[in-house]
């Protein structure tokens, strides 16, 4: 094998595993509500993975969707409709699910789903 | 020569990255079995909830279904999708996905106590909670009834009309069932009758023999005299095995025990054959709340209460079968018998290594409560007030050596 042939190879793989590490980045995060700071527009979750439980800081961009899901209110209408909530609903001990992205060495949410509102 | 290993490295990481994709660390969270469905990893469940059987009218009980689907379609809809599915819209997007109830495969697995557990603890325990299961705990917000009821609902997505336990679905005990082949049958027979062909050659025409798993008396239990015991008493004969009360065939087993300990064997899957064992007496699924026999503190040891206990011992005939001295030599001891109509000893009081339900105080308090079943030695909790069972308790320890040590220790 030339030379070129493996530059070619390592860079394929390396390539691979650069995608896969993305993707893997972009894996959901649930977990506990801790605190909010609408003046840094974030929030931090207690969350655990891999069996270790740590609190991640989560940045919100303007276009982050904050959603959950209620029974319609119309009657004979059946599934869940999404009711878009700001950054300033959301409370502390509510669980949420939180698709991010790794932007700049932050966690940033594409969309956060609450799963359950503790009252 | 260069060219050869730069290739054999490029075909090496290809193939690392290329398992790696096929099944990265997200996916293997889910657990081993059902994962395309969002199945999970069915571990057993841990002691405290190893009890807790859902009465069997419940998962066909009309009215509890109905309550379970109302309290299901508010709560828990949102994730595991009206239809049970697992696509609820909140639940898509989660880090680990919840099951499919209409998989009958895995739905079939669960135990009646794990989905319980499941449904009480949510993710907040282990392996759930490390695998970041967002599942919120139930235990506070809904009562049991409410979360049988929710579990009976959910019961129907799977298309199941009977009742979910272990003789209707022999795979939930399948992990048990081998360990129990491999490890039990030589002594408890197939069927955990206690006629394996190993047992009877530990003591020939004698108690005690291999427990009948489907017979109602289990001599060691922490439950009230004619009760079945706690998976937890279970787990600790399991895990300490029974001393033997002497006898020449017992000379040389280790460590004096006639049933082997098997604290070597890992604690889950302790837990799994245990689970078979209570599958083969329908009793454990039959019965209601467990009770057990509550062990005050122990109160200060101090001669008098050992004078009260050694009265105590002549009055209530402890001596007719220990003998006065507790060696096992009372007048009565010769003529024991247990329901087996085999012929018993007596426990030797002056060896604490053959007491066969435990020899710290806590024990031995516990077996005066409960007595043990299917063999002569009765139940006191009645007829015994606790300071009174202490004073005993005390008086039966101060008769082996140790207890004498201890006596004089407390002088």
């Amino acid at each position: 094998m030339s030379k070129a042939m493996f530059v070619i190879v390592a860079f394929f793989v390396v390539g691979v595993v650069s995608v896969a590490h993305s993707v893997a980045d972009e894996a959901p995060i649930s977990g506990t509500v801790k605190a909010i700071d609408t003046s840094a527009k974030s929030l931090t979750l207690q969350t655990t993975a891999q069996g270790k439980t740590r609190d991640v800081t989560i940045v919100l961009k303007p276009e982050t969707k904050i959603v959950k899901f209620a029974r319609p209110t119309e009657p004979r209408k059946s599934g869940f409709v999404e009711q878009p909530l700001t950054l300033s609903d959301l409370k502390p001990g509510w669980i949420v699910s939180v698709t991010t992205k790794h932007e700049g060495g932050n966690e940033v949410a594409e969309i956060v789903t609450v799963v359950l509102e503790k009252p | 020569m260069r060219a050869k290993l730069f290739t054999s490295l490029a075909i090496v990481l290809g193939l690392l990255v290329g398992l790696w994709l096929v099944r990265p660390p997200a996916t293997r969270a889910n657990g081993d079995k059902h994962e395309e469905k969002g199945g999970h990893a069915h571990v057993p469940a841990p002691i405290e909830y190893a009890d807790v059987h859902v009465p069997l009218s419940v998962w066909t009980d009309p009215a509890m279904v109905a309550r379970g689907k109302e309290i299901y379609m508010t709560r828990c809809a949102v994730c595991h999708g009206d239809e049970g599915d697992g696509r609820g819209p909140a639940g898509v997007a989660l880090p680990l996905k919840p099951p499919d109830f209409r998989d009958k495969d895995g739905v079939a697995e669960m135990r009646a106590n794990y989905w319980f557990w499941r449904v009480s603890e949510g993710g907040q325990v282990e392996p759930f909670k490390g695998k970041g299961s967002a599942m919120p705990p139930w235990k506070s917000e809904l009562s049991v009834e409410d979360r049988w009821a929710v579990m009976a609902y959910q019961h129907t997505f799977s298309g199941h009309n009977g009742p979910h336990v272990p003789w209707e679905h022999p795979e939930s005990v399948a992990m048990g069932r081998d360990i129990f082949a491999m490890a039990c049958v030589p002594c408890h027979g197939v069927a955990g009758k206690g006629d394996g062909s190993v047992g009877p050659m530990l003591a020939p025409r004698r108690a005690p023999q291999p427990r009948d798993f489907t017979s109602a008396e289990f001599k060691f239990r922490s439950t009230p005299s004619g009760q079945l015991p706690t998976t937890a008493d279970l787990f600790r004969t399991l895990t300490d095995g029974v001393r033997s009360s002497g006898g020449p065939m017992t000379i040389g087993l280790r460590g004096h025990r006639i049933m082997p300990s098997f604290q070597h064997m890992p604690v889950a899957q302790r837990l799994e054959v245990l689970e078979y064992v209570k599958s083969l007496n329908r009793g454990f699924w039959e019965r209601g709340a467990v009770k057990t026999v509550t062990v005050p503190a122990a109160p200060t040891l101090t001669p008098e209460r050992l004078t009260r206990g050694k009265k105590l011992y002549a009055d209530a005939e402890c001596l007719a079968c220990h003998g006065e001295r507790g060696r096992g030599d009372g007048p009565s001891a010769p003529t024991l018998k247990d329901n087996r109509d085999l012929p018993i000893a007596a426990t030797d009081l002056t060896r604490r290594e053959r007491f066969k339900n435990g020899a710290r105080p806590e024990d031995v308090y516990r077996t005066l409560v409960t007595g043990l079943a299917g063999t002569p030695m009765p139940s006191y909790g009645d007829s015994l007030e606790p300071d009174q069972l202490w004073d005993l308790v005390y008086y039966v320890l101060s008769l082996s050596r140790g207890g004498r040590m201890a006596e004089a220790g407390s002088r």
